[in-house]
């Protein structure tokens, strides 16, 4: 995603990694597709491919879903079990990377589910983690507001904030990703950035307060 | 409140570049609006840095690992086929009960007249309390040599799998046989903290065997 929404015009189209251009170019090792094909057929190496193009994007998901690297790695894991698993009974209608990914929020789900609550708050930079692609005021504080504030989210608001405002998927990806019509993707993302931006707003001063 | 402030909710929620285009206009000249929507703006342009990257070297051979464990072990890892036996589920033991009672009978018929010698041949239980102990080391005994017989099978395929001009099936059979040594290093290790797990002294019989089976196809190959 470029600019992250610096122009509101451009809300919905700002995409730097997109799922569904028309036409992408065919990547060195082949189509996710034509390896996922040779994960049919036994290849390990082809999956290993598989694992290097969607593992640190997965990661980043899973830990903003889960707020803990160890859960999030374990979440990684097991989603690549399941897309081992699941490679010979799945057959297109899809694209890889769209089902793949809802693999992944599934088993966050499921994660999440097992831990009985929503994450307590994050201390993600006290476990070591970076932000990948920092922009210009990366490090402004609203940043680390807005990791605080996302942990409050709903799951499906939080998941679709993260999966379009950070990770850059369009709504239609997502639509497909989380199973929800493209109308509702739109819908909780505003959902989202009302809460978010309710939660951040700095507090009235009493003056103000008190006036009449 | 105008009309125009009124649609910004739905201007924002449709994501729709005319009614955006229409909104940002309206909050050039309206102080609420446009304090909305530069919040929104710079929650968006705060969110990518939320994107998180850290160095997990180990967690792509923690599911190589995994699959190997699941390849050679499928039926633990499947659900145990429910039991649709029309038969109730205390006839099985009602049935070893009436047989041991029926041995137990027939021993003390017997005993009389075989005295202290051996019936059937069969040789009397030791006393000794630690039975199972014993058992263990003749299965680990067992075990050890069968395992030094695989280790024997490996040397003499070493030769060929170290080959400089290696076919896409040797490749093939080396990365098998890696996955197979990792699988039962970790396999060893679990038995190592339970001397007694007999499902995963099966587990690991099974995987010599395959290595077995895998090293048997080099060396086919090989001379072929």
């Amino acid at each position: 995603m470029t600019g992250g929404g610096h122009d509101l015009l451009n809300f919905t189209a700002h995409k730097e990694v997109s799922l569904d251009e028309p036409e992408p170019p065919t990547p060195p090792g082949g189509t996710d597709e034509a390896l996922l094909e040779g994960c049919r057929a036994g290849d390990l190496s082809a999956f290993e491919e598989l694992y290097e193009r969607h593992a640190a994007r997965m990661k980043s998901i899973a830990r903003n879903l889960l707020h803990d690297a160890g859960d999030a790695e374990d979440a990684v894991q097991e989603a690549f079990l399941k897309i081992y698993r699941g490679a010979k009974t799945f057959r297109g209608g899809a694209a890889f990377s769209t089902w793949a990914y809802r693999v992944l929020v599934n088993t966050c789900y499921d994660s999440l589910r097992r831990r009985g609550s929503r994450p307590a708050g994050p201390s993600l930079d006290a476990e070591g983690a970076t932000p990948l692609a920092a922009p210009a005021g990366a490090d402004h504080p609203l940043r680390l507001a807005l990791e605080k504030a996302v942990g409050r989210l709903k799951p499906k608001h939080r998941a679709v904030f993260l999966l379009f405002e950070v990770e850059g998927f369009s709504h239609l990806e997502i639509s497909r990703i989380l199973r929800i019509p493209e109308g509702t993707s739109k819908t909780f993302l505003f959902g989202a950035k009302k809460n978010l931006q309710r939660w951040l707003a700095p507090a009235p001063s009493p003056a103000r307060m008190a006036r009449p | 409140m105008s009309s125009d402030c009124r649609r910004l909710d739905a201007a924002l929620e449709s994501a729709d570049g005319a009614a955006l285009a229409a909104a940002r206009a309206h909050a050039a000249s309206c102080a609420r609006c446009g304090e909305r929507l530069k919040a929104f703006d710079e929650i968006s342009a705060a969110a990518p840095g939320l994107r998180k990257g850290w160095d997990s070297p180990e967690l792509w051979p923690r599911i190589r690992e995994s699959l190997a464990r699941e390849a050679f072990a499928p039926a633990a890892a499947a659900p145990a086929p429910r039991k649709t036996s029309r038969w109730p589920a205390w006839l099985p033991i009602a049935a070893i009960a009436t047989l041991f009672l029926l041995s137990f009978v027939g021993l003390q018929v017997f005993r009389p007249s075989l005295g202290d010698r051996q019936i059937f041949g069969v040789r009397p239980l030791p006393r000794d309390p630690l039975l199972t102990d014993v058992a263990l080391d003749d299965v680990e005994r067992s075990e050890s040599e069968y395992v030094r017989s695989i280790e024997n099978l490996s040397k003499l395929a070493q030769p060929r799998l170290d080959a400089p001009e290696a076919t896409p099936l040797l490749l093939s059979y080396r990365e098998k046989l890696f996955l197979l040594d990792n699988a039962i290093a970790e396999l060893n290790g679990e038995i190592r903290m339970n001397r007694y797990n007999t499902h995963l002294r099966r587990q690991l019989l099974g995987m010599y065997a395959e290595k077995q089976r895998t090293l048997r196809d080099v060396m086919k190959g090989a001379s072929s």
